[in-house]
């Protein structure tokens, strides 16, 4: 019995193995192939447009505010009808994350009342160097479609006038 | 041409009715003397007034801001006054004054084409339980014009326009 | 003393004077009444509704005229409704409720009302964070509304009252703060309500629009983000902001203030100041300050900042400057003449007279203000403050401007003179304060010593003042040069002296001197010198903080008599430009420091951004060249050189960094949670600062100059006399480097008489040419039918160098009209 074991043992473990390599791999051949994220991933940050062009970011600082590592720093500054960046007042004239801080977690997202901030699915971040972990406003805004819709751009004197689109009912 | 060298009696008049370091208290008189020949409070007769009472001049303007017989922009021959305070707007004036105005093709605060009549929209003339109501500032002084609908507005208007005519 | 009154309220009893407002005494116990339109420095408005609180009073019996009884306890009868706890005042055995349910209905209903309107644009609000809109409504509101989001009124975001202040009448919720503040506490009503009902807002005439120079304290009381200052629109949230204490720097009234800083992109990833706002000190500047002292601090981030020392105008190390330095100082000791200005500290002021008098040479403030020595003995007594001057209390302005030299004292004595203070305001000419003077005097330029030797005649006025209880005198030099301001400030000590208004809690005399620190510079032993140009002439010159040759061509010509010019500055200037050495100096927002104020009271300062360059502090630098020489000059530490100061400089006795910092509770309550009480001034917790005491006080002899009754230069028939005024917001380096104030420093103006305008061909806004001392400049014209004849008021610090008054000739330019 006491030698019988072991070998039954071993007979079993080589088994499974011998098993294993007629089942399908679960491996995925990254880069060169890529697997779908879930819908709720939280990867990399974009900041949005909307359907006109204009960033909906206002430079509130309140993701930067929210954020719990600090990584987000924001600075704003003053729109004009001549050099529209956002609808409303106020835009953001810096806009920097630092991706080394980060930790995904989204608040941002949640802080945003504009819903401008989105953590998108992109998570290949890599950095030779520190400072190149930090992303600037031109890296996070989304790209417009059309280059008449970039900004800053010159629009019509009093057309956007507010800076946080208006709820129905805030609790919808 | 200042208030006092335009209507020396009269400024002189009123300035002696008040104590001297009460003197802020003629500026009521004075605008009324103010807007007499052309219907408004021009911004020099503001400036006027402020300097002869040692006021400032935005302390004249906030008291022709909140009178609705001060002006302080030209307005039509006729001006329409609408109350669009609460009670008011419970009874419809919102609806009132925006049906007028949609009848003459004009904004609040406009004047129709012809000059006759301005409308403006402003906060209680004490005539609650009569609205929709206007007051009408013209020619033929102040007058009340109670429980009104757009068509008889326009009756109203009409005969305006017709009496004017008749005058000339 | 006032009746003392107990009333109840939410259980806890209160003892407070007679007179004293329910949400007050609330306050006072520690109960805070959620209001809007309140404010304790003001009147009460109820406008707002917010402060609705169940009242109850004790029911008498009309017959025995005594409190009806019931179960022992006396018997309460409430109002039927609410009432506002901001317009009522206390009674002796009422009882406040402000947290039953009918109390938090009314809040919730209130607030539901406020925000119809309101834009909730609170992500982008500069108020946002610090907004007692916000606070209270996430406290007390209802949080959902009933009104229709579509029905919101939508009004203009973006209407400029000036160009300094920024409203947007959306946020606007009508309570007045604004209004109220401009009309009761500065007394120039340029803010005012236009319409009725909903569509009421703020309006602003003025020309320049929201003329007052206190325009950016609306913003501060403004308790929602309606009023925002073009300095800091935009500049950053509340939150992300650290507060350094400070006091300003410019002008004698010693404001406490914080500086708002934050690390900014623009800036190159700089700290710099984001914002500057008041800080509660009741006795100094209660909880206002002045625009100029909030707009007038970007010249420490200007261009022009030395940020290395040069040696012959070429960039040089530092030990190469020291060494140059010391050599030049160690080769002609007493040749050494130290020139500095009331801009520098204290301990600046310490290390460079005790440089001067080391190396037997003199020390010369550089000043046109004479009478520092006399405010050391007869100046204001401990404890001073104007704020508790009123009735049968005596306040005399002499030749002072003080709405345009020292604005927060112009507010105080306008409050004492509210409070029933006589107040009497001597000048050549109408100033702003003249119009809540009891007697207004008006004197010929040149009779200032006469006008206030009269005062001790028997005439009603000389009574009033002999008669005071207390008196306050504040001498200028409004007209004035060196001399003629210190024959005045003899003349005022004198009066003072002679009915015994001196060595008292508020008595004395006070400076309005020309810069922050004057007095300080005083103290240290500096002294003005009135013939610089024999001063400089052959001499090794040290000159810290000043700029003699931009002021005055002349004074550029003596320095060139000298042999050896050292500058230390903070900014480029035409000295520097003149210097064989450049010390490039910290400004006060990068290091710390005391100043002593006109009312001789030393505040500490701290640093709150980092040091520009490889620039050192003034004490520092003047310490290190004073080591290097021998002399045991502090050259590391700020307040060790404040603590060898106070051990040597006599009037400094006893002084030390921990009394500087003492504070102790003020009323109004500001601060902590409840930012909608007294507005975002900050809370005092960095010291309230020491008052020196006087000769007088300490029962020492005082001996004061014998007063010269010949006077100043007089018009003449045949010639105009141009005499020195000053402006608030002048081309000194500290004003002119903010762009923001550009429009409101405007173009040189003199002041002429209508008839001199008229015989010269001149109107208002025309130009002029003007030729005194041997200079030629041009300004523009102001005409003031107030000033004599005979006299032109030039502004100081405005490119024409008129120091002193002197004789000069005008003449009327025809200029080419601008289409």
């Amino acid at each position: 019995m006491r030698v019988i074991e072991p070998v039954w043992e071993l007979g079993r473990g080589l088994a499974r193995t011998f098993a294993s390599l007629f089942e399908k791999p679960v491996t995925v051949q990254y880069p060169e192939e890529k697997r779908e994220v879930r819908p709720r991933f939280r990867g990399r940050h974009v900041l949005k447009r909307y359907e006109n062009g204009l960033e909906k970011c206002i430079g509130c600082s309140l993701c930067a505010a929210a954020c719990p590592a600090d990584a987000i720093f924001v600075e704003a500054s003053e729109n004009t009808d001549e050099n529209r960046f956002s609808p409303g007042e106020r835009y953001a004239s810096t806009y920097e994350i630092n991706m080394l801080r980060c930790i995904y977690c989204g608040f941002c997202e949640d802080a945003c009342p504009t819903e401008a901030i989105v953590l998108g699915d992109n998570y290949e971040l890599s950095f030779t160097d520190r400072r190149q972990a930090i992303y600037p406003k031109e890296m996070l805004l989304e790209p417009v479609p059309d280059a008449a819709m970039t900004t800053p751009r010159k629009v019509e004197p009093g057309v956007y006038q507010r800076s946080v689109p208006e709820m129905k009912d805030p609790q919808d | 041409m200042s208030l006092a060298q335009k209507y020396p009696n009269e400024v002189n008049q009123i300035m002696a009715k008040y104590p001297p370091e009460h003197k802020r208290s003629a500026v009521m008189p004075l605008l009324y003397l103010a807007q007499r020949e052309e219907g408004y409070v021009t911004k020099d007769a503001l400036k006027d007034i402020a300097q002869m009472l040692d006021i400032t001049e935005t302390d004249v303007a906030s008291i022709v801001g909140f009178y609705s017989l001060y002006h302080d922009h030209k307005a039509g021959k006729y001006r329409m006054q609408v109350c669009t305070d609460l009670p008011c707007a419970l009874r419809g004036a919102d609806k009132f004054l925006a049906d007028l105005c949609g009848n003459l093709g004009i904004q609040v605060g406009e004047t129709t084409a012809d000059g006759l009549i301005t409308i403006e929209a402003v906060t209680c003339l004490a005539a609650c339980d009569k609205a929709p109501m206007f007051q009408t500032q013209g020619p033929d002084g102040i007058k009340y014009h109670e429980n009104m609908t757009v068509d008889k507005t326009l009756e109203l208007i009409e005969a305006l326009k017709s009496a004017g005519k008749e005058v000339k | 003393m006032t009746k003392q009154l107990t009333l109840t309220i939410d259980g806890v009893q209160v003892t407070v004077p007679e007179g004293t407002l329910v949400v007050d005494a609330a306050k006072m116990a520690g109960i805070d009444i959620p209001v809007f339109c309140y404010h304790p420095k003001m009147e009460p408005a109820g406008n707002c509704r917010m402060c609705l609180v169940e009242v109850g009073r004790p029911v008498i019996d009309r017959a025995t005229g005594q409190a009806v009884m019931e179960n022992g306890q006396p018997k309460i009868q409430f109002m039927p409704k609410l009432e506002t706890a901001c317009t009522n005042t206390v009674s002796e055995g009422m009882v406040v409720l402000t947290q039953t349910e009918k109390v938090t209905e009314g809040r919730k209903g209130t607030l539901e009302f406020l925000l119809t309107s309101h834009p909730l644009d609170c992500p982008i609000c500069d108020k946002g964070g610090e907004c007692p809109l916000q606070n209270l409504t996430v406290e007390h509101g209802p949080g959902k509304s009933r009104f229709l989001y579509d029905e919101k009124q939508h009004l203009a975001k973006h209407v400029p009252l000036g160009e300094l202040i920024w409203l947007d009448r959306e946020r606007c919720i009508q309570c007045a703060r604004c209004i109220r503040f401009q009309d009761e506490i500065v007394g120039e009503a340029v803010l005012g309500f236009e319409a009725r009902g909903r569509m009421t807002q703020i309006i602003s005439l003025s020309e320049p629009g929201f003329d007052s120079v206190f325009s950016g304290n609306t913003s501060d009381i403004c308790p929602v983000g309606a009023l925002t200052t073009a300095d800091f629109r935009f500049g950053a949230r509340p939150w992300e902001l650290k507060a350094s204490a400070s006091i300003c720097s410019q002008c004698p009234v010693g404001c406490n203030t914080t500086f708002n800083t934050r690390r900014e992109a623009k800036a190159g990833g700089e700290i710099v100041i984001k914002r500057v706002m008041p800080r509660q000190n009741e006795e100094v500047n209660e909880i206002w300050m002045c625009d100029k002292g909030r707009f007038a601090y970007h010249y420490a981030e200007s261009a022009q900042r030395l940020v290395k020392p040069t040696v012959r105008q070429a960039k040089a190390s530092w030990t190469d400057a020291f060494d140059l330095v010391t050599q030049t100082f160690e080769a002609s000791k007493s040749d050494v003449v130290v020139l500095a200005s009331g801009r520098l500290s204290n301990e600046d002021l310490f290390n460079l007279k005790s440089l001067a008098d080391g190396l037997g040479g003199k020390s010369i403030l550089y000043t046109d203000m004479g009478g520092g020595n006399l405010t050391a003995q007869v100046g204001v007594g401990q404890g001073t403050d104007l704020g508790k001057l009123g009735k049968g209390d005596t306040i005399l302005v002499v030749a002072s401007d003080l709405y345009e030299e020292a604005p927060v004292w112009y507010l105080r004595v306008k409050q004492a003179a509210d409070r029933g203070a006589t107040l009497i305001v001597a000048n050549s000419r109408h100033t702003k304060l003249e119009r809540f003077a009891r007697y207004a005097i008006r004197y010929a330029n040149g009779d200032e010593v006469k006008t206030v030797a009269d005062l001790q005649g028997d005439s009603k006025i000389a009574q009033e003042f002999a008669n005071a209880q207390n008196a306050v005198v504040f001498f200028g030099s409004d007209g004035l040069g060196l001399n003629g301001s210190a024959n005045l400030a003899a003349a005022c000590a004198k009066l003072l002296q002679d009915t015994k208004h001196v060595g008292k809690a508020n008595n004395g005399l006070i400076g309005v001197w020309q810069r922050a620190n004057d007095q300080g510079a005083w103290e240290m032993g500096f002294r003005p010198e009135a013939d610089l140009a024999s001063a400089f002439k052959n001499k090794i010159v040290y000159i810290v903080g000043a700029d003699p040759a931009g002021d005055d061509p002349a004074l550029a010509l003596a320095l060139k008599g000298a042999r050896f010019i050292v500058v230390q500055d903070i900014l480029e200037t035409l000295t520097t430009h003149m210097a064989d050495v450049v010390l490039p100096a910290q400004a006060y927002t990068e290091r710390e420091g005391t100043y002593t104020s006109g009312e001789r009271r030393v505040q500490r300062f701290y640093a709150a951004v980092p040091v520009h360059g490889e620039a050192k502090a003034d004490f520092a630098i003047a310490g290190e060249i004073g080591r290097r020489l021998g002399l045991n000059t502090e050259n590391g530490s700020a307040m060790v050189t404040f603590d060898r100061l106070a051990a040597s400089v006599k009037d400094f006795a006893g002084l030390d960094t921990n009394k500087l910092a003492e504070v102790k509770p003020q009323w109004p309550i500001v601060g902590r949670g409840d930012l909608y009480y007294g507005g975002t001034t900050y809370e005092n917790k960095q010291g309230l600062g020491v008052q020196l005491s006087t000769a007088a006080e300490r029962g020492e002899a005082v001996s004061l100059p014998e007063v010269r009754a010949e006077s100043a230069l007089r018009p003449r028939e045949d010639q105009l006399l141009a005499v020195p005024v000053t402006k608030l917001y002048d081309r000194g380096q500290t004003v002119a480097s903010t762009e923001l104030l550009t429009q409101r420093i405007g173009e040189p103006t003199v002041s002429l008489h209508p008839e001199t305008a008229k015989r010269l061909g001149v109107a208002a806004g025309g130009r002029v040419s003007l030729a005194f001392n041997g200079l030629s400049a041009e300004a523009l014209v102001k005409i003031d039918d107030t000033i004599s004849a005979g006299v032109v008021l030039v502004p100081r610090s405005m490119g024409l160098a008129v120091r002193e008054p002197v004789s000069v000739q005008v003449l009327g330019l025809a200029e080419a009209k601008v289409s």
